[in-house]
């Protein structure tokens, strides 16, 4: 049995796939952060039932790419089952979508998700409402727990009324309906014939092919006719039809308590109003920049303390025993990357995305995006800009597949590649302030944030100019603030950093130990040798420095840990120079996508402007490392 | 202003002269249920006050003045139907009732308003014609009602229409989010730099750019006179 999870963005469908199928999907307080649908098993009382989680959807007009996601499946896998998730403090909304589900014959079961904000708020008559409508109807709470086994019951035990609501339209709606029903057989059509004869008169195009021509032009003439006659399209009344019934059965359900506004609220007003938000704005983006660097800092300082004290006697002990070159190679090898991730991966990345969980959950984020629309539609983007960028502080992965939530596929790009070239990773960020930020001073590390700043601002700009259209507009919801859930956000960092561990670490160890035994038996200075002129004359490094900017490749992290391992130790002041590591971090900062990220451009957006991104990055990189290297050295 | 009964009898008659021919006394009292002698009572008063034109056994036309009455007052009744249909979901039977009812009790500025917000319906739910008003359309369609985006912030209203000529994605979009014919909207704040339009619809609040924000027009709740001040100012924005 095929079950999807339906429902208006951040309503929270991920979490409630979570808790229903025990499988992580990454959930956040703001509208959008589902992307593509995420399927998982479940069986219940011997039956298989699959769950789809799906994008957020308003209408079933497939507007955005996340929507016509959602939509494909619904009308390709035709799940037995549609579980419309709404959240209960606002159910107007959900209910319009519901309607729209029925109409088109799916099996509804409604989720009032949120019931423990709702309850504080209203009551809310779920019997009622299920009567009503002639769905099952439950609340949940999906953070935890609660309501989620009824609703699996209700998915499974079958249909409980024969007839669902109908949702009258005006009179003229009416009989157009009926005109251009008649004599359409229903089986050509896949749908029950009138909710597929509404969303073609809704002008949705994915219902249109459908109908057979002479009922498209039938259309086209009779929504004409209509404008003519209201002076306003025929989807605004079905629209405006759906919305008033969803209204009258919304107060037939509620009963409303008078509220007073709560701290909570006057908080959550304050970080709108421009006056009061904008600085509030400033301090939390200020205090996410010094948690990762002092916090992060501090974890560093303390774990590798410990490590030294604990591993440093085994490690000297192992490659004595093994002994010669091969024994120093392979304890190095091990150490080191030991030491690489205690230094990178979990101070700094790991206090970021706890940090962006918090922000994520706590519904702040959409509010920022409405107070810098404005500002950053002047580098030819949208607000809505800023949740990829700042995902893309953590890794530019997810971040290149948040872009979806942008309509058009020009802002995608632009998006994507400043995003790529000027949003450091926290891989970046980490080899940022681990290098010169730790060992040449955090102004270093200051200077360089502020120069990818302006980076993203000249190449908005001139992106935004070489493409010339005006980028499309803002709308989206913002939602109540509320407090994090410590489980969500530490799930949402585990899932996040798994890849660290997985994937990097394996890399890291036999990459280290191959280095090792390179450098170990003098193989190594041939290979960098011919890149000497390059990396020395042009940048003002050492030519070994090749090897991290290869491993850069592959992961960005590596780089630095690669550093280490060239110079056999994590002090690379005793290497370096402060205005090396600066060269060194700069060029980090902007150089190539790593291989994930270069493969999920590929995969969105294709081969020529994924190339023509990475060609420009690497150029980049190497020309403010050149220009730097003699700059810095004047000054 | 008529009385409740010259206007029900106006009506009627407005009804029975609709082929052209006079309207008989017997038609009229058998039409309004009542006595064919309070019926030719009634016609004869109406006669002397000028609304009627009434020659015995020929039986009565609207004069000028009695069609000017009639026409607003069917005017008023088949509006009302359409609304009592199309908005509050009436069956047809109830709303001719209730329009009989209320036809004489709504103002003229209810009636236009009613007639704004269902965007100036030409027929009834029965697909008779509703008469239409002396004002000009153009007008009047545009005057009370000013886009979201040029609201200031703390202001509130009940959105008329959206302007469907350009851009059906963004239209459907706004639908899709809520903002249709006869709903409630506030502005809460408005950003700088040009940017969107903090904005609260139903229990949501929606950040909402302003080219998407000019698409919305909406009336204010306010009194007139300040809304025509602010639509002054307005107007000097643009």
């Amino acid at each position: 049995m095929d079950v999807a999870l339906v429902g208006n963005p951040n309503v929270g469908k991920s979490i409630l796939f979570s808790r229903i199928t025990g499988i992580g999907a990454i959930s956040s307080n703001y509208p959008g952060t589902t992307v593509e649908f995420e399927e998982a098993r479940v069986v219940r009382g011997g039956e298989i039932l699959t769950f789809y989680d799906l994008p957020g959807t308003y209408s079933l007009a497939g507007g955005s790419e996340d929507e016509i996601v959602a939509w494909k499946l619904l009308s390709e896998k035709r799940p037995d089952c549609v579980v419309a998730v709404a959240d209960a403090t606002r159910i107007e909304q959900s209910l319009v979508l519901v309607f729209q589900l029925i109409e088109l014959g799916y099996r509804v079961v409604l989720a009032l998700n949120f019931m423990d904000v709702a309850r504080k708020r209203f009551n809310v008559d779920t019997r009622r409402l299920s009567a009503i409508l002639g769905i099952p109807v439950v609340g949940t709470v999906a953070l935890t727990g609660e309501g989620i086994d009824e609703l699996v019951d209700a998915v499974v035990s079958g249909p409980i009324a024969r007839f669902s609501y109908v949702v009258r339209y005006d009179s003229h709606i009416e009989s157009i309906v009926a005109e251009l029903s008649s004599g359409v057989e229903e089986e050509n059509v896949g749908f029950p014939l009138r909710g597929a004869v509404l969303k073609l008169l809704e002008g949705n195009e994915l219902f249109a092919t459908r109908f057979s021509e002479v009922v498209q032009r039938k259309t086209v003439d009779v929504r004409s006719i209509f404008r003519e006659r209201h002076l306003e399209d025929i989807e605004v009344h079905i629209g405006r039809d759906r919305y008033g019934e969803a209204g009258k059965v919304a107060s037939e359900v509620i009963g409303k308590l008078d509220r007073l506004p709560t701290t909570a609220d006057r908080i959550s007003d304050l970080t709108l109003r421009p006056r009061t938000g904008i600085p509030i704005m400033l301090a939390v983006l200020l205090g996410v920049f010094l948690s990762v660097v002092y916090v992060g800092g501090a974890i560093e300082t303390g774990l590798l303390s410990v490590y030294h004290s604990v591993f440093d006697g085994p490690f000297d002990a192992l490659a004595s025993l093994i002994g010669g070159q091969t024994g120093v190679a392979l304890s190095e090898g091990i150490d080191l990357s030991l030491q690489a991730i205690l230094s990178i991966v979990i101070p700094y990345i790991l206090v970021f995305y706890v940090i962006l969980g918090i922000l994520e959950d706590s519904g702040y984020l959409p509010r920022v995006v409405a107070l810098l629309d404005g500002v950053m539609h002047k580098i030819g983007l949208h607000g809505r800009a800023i949740i990829p960028m700042m995902v893309g502080i953590g890794c530019n992965v997810p971040a290149i597949l948040a872009t979806r939530v942008i309509e058009s596929k020009r802002e995608r790009l632009i998006l994507a590649t400043l995003t790529v070239v000027a949003v450091p990773c926290s891989a970046q960020v980490a080899v940022i302030l681990g290098t010169v930020g730790r060992f040449g001073g955090i102004w270093y590390a200051v200077v360089i944030f502020l120069i990818l700043l302006s980076i993203l601002l000249i190449l908005g700009r001139l992106l935004h100019k070489a493409m010339k259209l005006e980028p499309s507009s803002l709308a989206i919801e913002i939602p109540e603030l509320s407090v994090p859930h410590p489980r969500n956000v530490l799930f949402k960092t585990y899932v996040r950093i798994k890849d660290f561990f997985i994937i990097a670490f394996p890399l890291l160890l036999v990459g280290s130990i191959v280095l090792e035994f390179l450098a170990q038996y003098g193989i190594l200075d041939a290979i960098v040798g011919p890149f000497a002129p390059f990396t020395e004359g042009f940048l003002g490094l050492p030519a070994v420095i090749i090897v991290a900017l290869v491993f850069g490749i592959l992961r960005k992290e590596m780089s630095m840990q690669m550093l280490v391992l060239l110079f056999g130790t994590a002090e690379l002041s005793l290497v370096l120079t402060a205005d090396q590591l600066f060269v060194f971090a700069l060029v980090m900062a902007t150089y190539v996508p790593c291989i994930a990220a270069f493969t999920v451009m590929l995969k969105e957006f294709g081969l020529k402007d994924t190339l023509k991104v990475t060609a420009g990055s690497i150029a980049l990189a190497f020309s403010l490392g050149g220009i730097a290297h003699p700059i810095i050295s004047v000054v | 202003m008529s009385g409740e009964s010259t206007e029900e009898y106006l009506e009627c008659i407005f009804d029975l002269t609709k082929e052209g021919l006079p309207a008989k006394t017997n038609d009229i009292a058998a039409r309004l249920n009542i006595s064919a002698g309070s019926a030719s009572e009634m016609v004869q008063k109406l006669s002397r006050e000028g609304y009627l034109d009434y020659e015995r056994y020929a039986g009565a036309v609207l004069t000028e003045r009695g069609k000017a009455v009639a026409t607003k007052i069917k005017r008023k009744h088949r509006l009302l139907e359409s609304f009592l249909v199309n908005i509050l979901g009436m069956n047809k039977k109830e709303s001719h009732q209730e329009a009989c009812r209320l036809e004489h009790a709504v103002s003229d500025e209810s009636e236009k308003r009613i007639c704004q917000m269902m965007n100036n319906p030409e027929l009834c739910p029965d697909g008779d014609p509703i008469p239409v008003c002396e004002e000009d359309c153009a007008s009047c369609a545009s005057e009370p009602s000013i886009e979201l985006s040029k609201m200031g912030s703390g202001d509130e209203g009940m959105i008329t229409h959206l302007k469907c000529d350009e851009e059906p994605q963004k239209i459907r979009k706004l639908i899709s989010m809520g903002f249709v014919p006869g709903r409630e909207v506030s502005v809460e704040e408005r950003t700088p730099a040009k940017g969107p339009l903090v904005v609260r619809i139903g229990d949501t609040r929606i950040a909402l750019g302003r080219d998407y924000a000019s698409l919305v027009h909406v009336s204010s709740s306010r009194s007139d006179e300040t809304f025509r001040r602010r639509r002054r100012k307005g107007r000097g924005h643009t």
